[in-house]
C-alpha cells in the first residue's frame, strides 16, 4: 500500500471515529452539566485574570487545584488588606469552583464583614466616603452569596449565611430599605430549611426574621404557632415573638395570663418581656409588652424604683453613629 | 510460572502481549519513576496545613482541610499520570530502536500489533500502579484527618446540645468530604484520562520522528481536548450565531479529530464532595476503552508496514 493510501485510509477512519463517538459524547456531556457534575467551560475574564500558566493548568482539568492556590492568594491579599484584589481574586475562585461552599462563604464574608470592618475605621477617608465604602462592601458580600445560592441552590449554609447577613444588626442600614432586607432574609432561611439538610435552628431563624418585617404579621403568627408545636422549638425568643405577635392579632386579649401560661409564673414572664423590651437594636415588635409589663409590675409589687421602666434603657447606638464622628 | 507464560507466549497473543508488557514495565520501572511517590506523600502531608482562618460556622470547622488534600492529591495524581504515560509512551519505541530490542523482537513471529498493545498494556500497568499507590498514601492521610475533623465536630454538637438528627447529617456531610467510593472512581477517571493519553501518545510515536515530537504534540492535544467539548458545541450549534461554512467546517474537523477531555472533568466535582454515579463512571470507561483500542488499532494500521 502506498504511503497517501495509507495515510487517506487513517485519516477517513479518525473522522469516522470521532463522527460515531461524538453523539454519545455531547449527550455525556449535557447530562454532566445537568447533574451539576462539571461547570460551564472557563470564560475569557476568568483566563485573563488568573494568567496564562495557571490558565493551562486550569485547562488541563486542574480546576480545583488552581483554585487552592487562589485562594492561599487571597489570603495573602487579606493579610495585607487589599480589599478589591481580593474580591476580584473571590470572583475568580468561584468560577473555577463554583460548587464549593467555603469559597462562597469566605468571599462574602471578606467583603461583608473583614472590608466593610476596615472601612469603618478608615481614617483616611472622610465619613461619607467611609460610610459609602462600608455599604459597598456590605452589598458586595449580599450579592456574592446571593451569586452562590444560584450556583448552589441545595446548599442550606450559604441561604443560612444570607439570612444571617441581612438580618445582622450591625448591617441593617447599609441597606436602604430595612423591611426589604427582614423578608430577604426570611426567604434565604426558609429556602435553606426546605433543602431539608439544614440544622433545626435555621426554620427558628426564619421566624425571627420574618417576625420583623411590617406587614407579615399574620404570616409569622401562623409560623410561630407551627413552630410551638414541637417542644426543640420553645426558644425564649420565639415565645416572646409568640406573644408578641399574637398581640398585634388581638390587642384586647388577656395578655398578662397568656404570658403567664407561657412562660411559667410572673417573674420569668416579665423576666423574658424586660429583656425583650431591652433588645431594641434588633427591631423585633413590641406589641402589647409595654402594657404587660406594667400588669406584671403591678401583680408582682415591684417598687417604682425597681420597675423596668425607670431602668435606663441600653444605648441607642447604630452604625451609623459611626460614620459621624 | 515463567514457563508457562513463555509456553502461551509462543500460542497466544495475550500471552505474548503480556510477555511484552512485563518487559515495558521492568524497563520503566528501572528508570526509577517510583521516585516522585516520596514526592507525593510529601504533597499530601502538607495539603494538611493549609488550614486557613474561615467564616464558617462550628459545623464546617476543618472540612476545608479535606477538599485541599483531595485537590492536592488529584492533582497531583492528574499531573503525574498524564506526564507518565505521555513520556513513558513517547520513550518505548525510539528506546527499542536505539537499544536494538526492536530488531530482535520482530525478527521473530511477534505480531506487531501484539508489539504495540504489549508496551501500551505495560506503561498503562505502571500508570495504574503508581496511581494506585498515590490512591492508598492519600485515603490514608485523608482517613485520619477526617476522624480528626469528625471528633472535633461531634465534641462541638454535644456541647452545643444538638439533636441526634442535626449530628447525623453533620456526620453524613462530613464523611462525604472524606474517602469515598466517588473518590475512588475519580481515581480510576485520572487513570482512564491516562489511559486515552497514553494510546494517542503511540499512535504519534509510530508516525514521529523523535521523542520530543511525540510529547509535545501529546501535551498539545491533551490541552486542547479540554477545548474539544466547546468546539463541538460551536458546530452543534452553528448557524445560529451566524458563522461562516469555514468556520463550520473548522468546528467539525476538530471536533472529529480531537479526544473530548472536559466529560473527565467530573474528577474536580468528586473534589468539591460531590458523588459521581456508577453509571457515569461506566460510561468514561466506555470512552477510555473506545479511544484505547481505536488508537492502538490506527497505531498497528501506521507500524504495520513501516521498515526499520
Amino acid at each position: 500500500m502506498k504511503v497517501w493510501q495509507r495515510n487517506s485510509i487513517l485519516a477517513v477512519a479518525v473522522l469516522a471515529f470521532g463522527a460515531a463517538r461524538m453523539p454519545f459524547e455531547a449527550g455525556l456531556g449535557k447530562e454532566l452539566r445537568t447533574a451539576g457534575l462539571t461547570t460551564e467551560p472557563m470564560e475569557v475574564g476568568t483566563r485573563d485574570r488568573i494568567g496564562q500558566t495557571s490558565s493551562a493548568v486550569a485547562l488541563g482539568g486542574l480546576r480545583t487545584l488552581v483554585a487552592t492556590f487562589m485562594n492561599l492568594r487571597a489570603f495573602s491579599y487579606f493579610q495585607e488588606q487589599r480589599w478589591d484584589e481580593l474580591a476580584e481574586t473571590f470572583d475568580t475562585i468561584v468560577d473555577l469552583a463554583p460548587r464549593t461552599r467555603y469559597y462562597w462563604e469566605t468571599g462574602a464574608w471578606h467583603s461583608a464583614y473583614n472590608a466593610a470592618s476596615y472601612y469603618i475605621n478608615d481614617s483616611k477617608l472622610p465619613a461619607l466616603r467611609r460610610r459609602e465604602a462600608w455599604r459597598a462592601s456590605v452589598l458586595r458580600g449580599r450579592a456574592f452569596l446571593e451569586r452562590g445560592i444560584r450556583n448552589n441552590p441545595d446548599d442550606w449554609s450559604l441561604a443560612a449565611n444570607l439570612g444571617f447577613l441581612l438580618s445582622d444588626t450591625n448591617k441593617f442600614s447599609a441597606f436602604r430599605d430595612t423591611n426589604e432586607a427582614f423578608a430577604a432574609a426570611a426567604e434565604a432561611y426558609r429556602h435553606s430549611a426546605d433543602t431539608g439538610t439544614a440544622l433545626p435552628y435555621v426554620r427558628r431563624a426564619e421566624l425571627y426574621a420574618l417576625a420583623r418585617v411590617v406587614g407579615k404579621e399574620k404570616e409569622a403568627l401562623e409560623f410561630a404557632r407551627t413552630l410551638y408545636q414541637k417542644d426543640q422549638n420553645r426558644t425564649p425568643t420565639l415565645l416572646i415573638l409568640l406573644f408578641v405577635l399574637e398581640n398585634f392579632e388581638d390587642p384586647n386579649r388577656d395578655a398578662t395570663a397568656r404570658a403567664i401560661e407561657l412562660f411559667g409564673t410572673p417573674e420569668k414572664a416579665l423576666e423574658a418581656l424586660a429583656g425583650h423590651w431591652h433588645r431594641t437594636r434588633e427591631k423585633f415588635p413590641v406589641y402589647g409588652v409595654a402594657a404587660t409589663m406594667e400588669a406584671l409590675e403591678k401583680m408582682l409589687n415591684i417598687p417604682q424604683e425597681k420597675s423596668i421602666f425607670s431602668q435606663p434603657m441600653p444605648p441607642q447606638w447604630d452604625m451609623e453613629d459611626s460614620f459621624t464622628k | 510460572m515463567s514457563q508457562s507464560i513463555a509456553n502461551i507466549s509462543r500460542g497466544s497473543h495475550i500471552g505474548r502481549i503480556i510477555v511484552i508488557a512485563r518487559h515495558a514495565f521492568t524497563q520503566l520501572v528501572r528508570m526509577k519513576v517510583f521516585y516522585f511517590l516520596a514526592v507525593f506523600a510529601v504533597i499530601a502531608i502538607a495539603s494538611n496545613f493549609f488550614d486557613l482562618p474561615q467564616h464558617e460556622g462550628p459545623e464546617s470547622i476543618g472540612v476545608n482541610v479535606l477538599r485541599s488534600i483531595k485537590s492536592w492529591s488529584l492533582g497531583t495524581m492528574t499531573l503525574f499520570s498524564v506526564v507518565l504515560s505521555i513520556v513513558a509512551t513517547a520513550l518505548l519505541l525510539p528506546k527499542d530502536v536505539e537499544d536494538r530490542t526492536l530488531y530482535t523482537i520482530l525478527a521473530k513471529p511477534v505480531p506487531r500489533i501484539d508489539y504495540l498493545a504489549g508496551k501500551l498494556l505495560g506503561v498503562l500497568m505502571l500508570v495504574f500502579v503508581s496511581l494506585a499507590l498515590m490512591n492508598v498514601l492519600m485515603v490514608v492521610v485523608l482517613q485520619i484527618r477526617t476522624s480528626i475533623v469528625l471528633e472535633q465536630q461531634l465534641d462541638m454538637a454535644k456541647a452545643l446540645n444538638w439533636p441526634k438528627e442535626a449530628i447525623d447529617s453533620l456526620k453524613l456531610e462530613t464523611a462525604a468530604n472524606g474517602p469515598t467510593w466517588s473518590l475512588q472512581g475519580a481515581v480510576f477517571a485520572v487513570f482512564l484520562r491516562a489511559s486515552i493519553m497514553a494510546s494517542l501518545a503511540l499512535l504519534i510515536s509510530t508516525f514521529s520522528t523523535s521523542t520530543l515530537f511525540t510529547t509535545i504534540i501529546s501535551f498539545l492535544i491533551y490541552f486542547i481536548g479540554h477545548f474539544q467539548a466547546d468546539v463541538r458545541d460551536a458546530y452543534l450549534q452553528a448557524g445560529q450565531a451566524g458563522e461562516g461554512v469555514f468556520a463550520r467546517l473548522v468546528s467539525l474537523v476538530l471536533s472529529l479529530v480531537m479526544p473530548d477531555f472536559q466529560n473527565f472533568n467530573v474528577i474536580d466535582a468528586v473534589i468539591e464532595g460531590q458523588t459521581m454515579p456508577l453509571l457515569i463512571l461506566g460510561k468514561l470507561t466506555l470512552i477510555g476503552l473506545y479511544y484505547a483500542i481505536f488508537f492502538t488499532i490506527a497505531s498497528w494500521f501506521v507500524f504495520a508496514e513501516k521498515e526499520f
